[in-house]
């Protein structure tokens, strides 16, 4: 049997020891393309534990070195079923499920299930329930956006900023623990007003974080917004103008990015949002840069709302009187909000019984991220993180 | 908010005028109600009439067959409009994709969850589920299989299952009155 060849080097040898390897070692050349040797293109799975992939989002990605020529999202990893699961369940139990969906902002969805809810049953919502939700729907913007701001970066390659998103994150994560009882998983939001009503010392710590944290946005801006390497990282990456946008159905910062300034606050107007002003910003290029810029003056917007919510909140009851067992006549009806991906909409079908006959929820990130396989090729690998990044997707919504 | 039902039908006259009705629903509004062949006619000349914007695409399963819902809304002149084709249980879909490329996910999830095939469209495949679900999931012959459904058949199994035990046991010793007996 002959010896197995033996790598050694003369240098960890000690003095006078050495001995010439009887035969000569030939280090194995590697084939390349410099060789003669055909390229192909490759494809590749990006994900479902890729760590800049939001969840469980898998790419299918064809390369070639390191472009991509073609690309594909493969979704459904956290499919439970909620549009069927709601099919058995009360109209008061829809809530549980609409948090979720979308994991990051649950008040939203819980709102536009509500919302149907309301219309089949024809329900009036007390005043101040109306001013709650909208309060509570602007608190749950920010801590979803400053989830995105710090993600983003790293995707782009930074760390601090997701720790200075997280401890801003946390403070409204405290608050809306004390008003909702959850920090997540809400239910806050019921056919006919809200849960609980806010306390005095609750909205003293929502105005003491809204007057601090303008603050707290220039930090973020310090940091990412001003620095040269994740700009252009950002810049003229991924771009979607308009009629791309409008025709994949992006909604939200993604069709705002691309210049389109549509916002259901604005354009359907719900909860109390007819009685606040604020403005709708809106990108120029379409590139992630705009998406980025957009939610962070979201950031602002929103923070100017809660102050508006706080400082106009009207006096009366939260909540409206609801039978226990809701059986709406049979109909349909579409609630949409304006959540922090997007327009969130909730279709929904009675057929009289106490449990809804269909429930479809249209979830604004499996729209945007369909733009994806749109705008991916011909992007590098590192590209396609930062532009994937920039679309702010929550796979708890599309997969449903 | 609604549009011009008149508006709609002189957009709409190219279709022929039996292929699709207008109908106003309460709670929805306008919803053009066709069948398969036309669905595709429909949907372009609505999108030539303004109605650019593709909110969702859905199914439901009205008990008769399956209904396709393309909920499209203008959004200069912020109008809805709904196109509702009805298809046979296990039908086909021609896929509006060239029309409003915002279906490429949503039309996949469709034909996968009411068990429809999907024609014309780039990428005709599953999107949530794999291909050993045993039924198109939403359909209301689906049945969903509570926790409780769930538990109780369990505990039923093991039940059934330390009976079973029981009996061999019982079968296989002789009885211990008889052992009592004997000795």
């Amino acid at each position: 049997m002959a010896e197995p060849r033996r790598y050694t080097t003369t240098r960890l040898q000690p003095e006078g020891t050495y001995q010439a390897p009887e035969q000569p070692v030939v280090p194995v050349r590697v084939p390349s393309g410099v060789d003669g040797v055909g390229t192909e293109n490759l494809v590749i799975n990006m994900g479902p534990q890729h760590p800049s992939t939001h969840g469980v989002l898998r790419l299918l990605i064809e390369v070639d070195g390191e472009r991509i020529v073609a690309a594909e999202g493969s979704i459904g990893y956290l499919h439970r079923g909620i549009e069927k699961l709601s099919e058995s369940r009360r109209y008061h139990q829809l809530g549980t499920l609409m948090d979720r969906s979308d994991y990051l902002s649950g008040i939203h969805t819980e709102l536009a299930a509500a919302m149907a809810t309301e219309q089949l049953a024809g329900i009036e919502v007390p005043e101040k329930a109306l001013w709650l939700r909208s309060l509570m729907s602007e608190v749950t913007r920010i801590s979803s956006h400053v989830v995105f701001y710090g993600t983003l970066g790293l995707d782009a390659g930074g760390m601090g900023q997701f720790l200075y998103a997280v401890r801003d994150r946390e403070k409204l994560l405290d608050i809306l623990d004390s008003v909702t009882g959850s920090r997540m998983m809400f239910n806050y939001v019921r056919p006919g007003g809200v849960l609980n009503d806010i306390t005095p010392e609750d909205a003293a710590a929502l105005r003491t974080f809204a007057t601090e944290f303008p603050k707290y946005l220039q930090e973020y801006h310090d940091l990412l917004t001003g620095n040269e390497i994740f700009e252009r990282r950002l810049r003229d990456v991924a771009v979607m103008d308009r009629a791309t946008a409008i025709a994949y159905g992006a909604s939200g910062p993604v069709l705002r990015g691309s210049g389109v300034a549509y916002d259901v606050r604005k354009e359907r107007p719900y909860a109390a949002y007819d009685q606040l002003t604020f403005e709708v910003p809106v990108g120029t290029v379409g590139d992630s840069w705009d998406r980025y810029m957009v939610r962070m003056e979201e950031l602002a917007i929103s923070n100017d709302l809660i102050l508006q919510c706080l400082d106009g909140m009207p006096e009366g009851d939260h909540m409206a009187k609801v039978p226990k067992v809701l059986r709406p006549p049979a109909g349909e009806a579409w609630a949409e909000v304006e959540s922090p991906r997007g327009l969130l909409g909730v279709h929904l079908i009675s057929d009289g019984s106490d449990v809804p006959a269909r429930l479809h929820l249209r979830g604004p990130s499996l729209y945007n991220l369909q733009t994806m396989e749109d705008f991916l090729p011909g992007l590098f690998i590192a590209d396609a993180v930062v532009g994937v990044g920039s679309l702010d997707i929550v796979l708890g919504e599309i997969d449903r | 908010l609604q549009p011009d039902v008149t508006a709609l039908r002189k957009a709409l006259a190219s279709v022929a005028a039996s292929a699709a009705t207008i109908d106003e629903v309460p709670g929805l509004g306008v919803v053009v109600r066709t069948g398969p062949d036309a669905a595709l006619e429909v949907l372009t000349a609505l999108r030539d009439a303004g109605y650019t914007y593709l909110l969702s695409c859905f199914g439901i399963d009205t008990g008769e067959g399956v209904e396709a819902v393309y909920h499209v809304r203008s959004l200069s002149r912020d109008g809805d409009v709904r196109v509702r084709v009805s298809l046979p249980y296990g039908g086909t879909v021609r896929s509006a994709f060239h029309v409003y490329p915002g279906v490429l996910y949503p039309e996949r999830e469709l034909a996968e969850m009411f068990g429809l095939v999907l024609e014309g469209h780039p990428n005709p495949k599953r999107l949530l589920t794999t291909e050993d679900v045993p039924q198109p999931l939403l359909l209301k012959s689906s049945e969903v299989r509570h926790d409780a459904d769930v538990h109780r058949r369990e505990v039923t199994a093991v039940r059934e299952r330390i009976e079973a035990a029981a009996a061999e046991r019982a079968a296989a010793a002789p009885a211990p009155e008889a052992d009592g007996e004997e000795a």
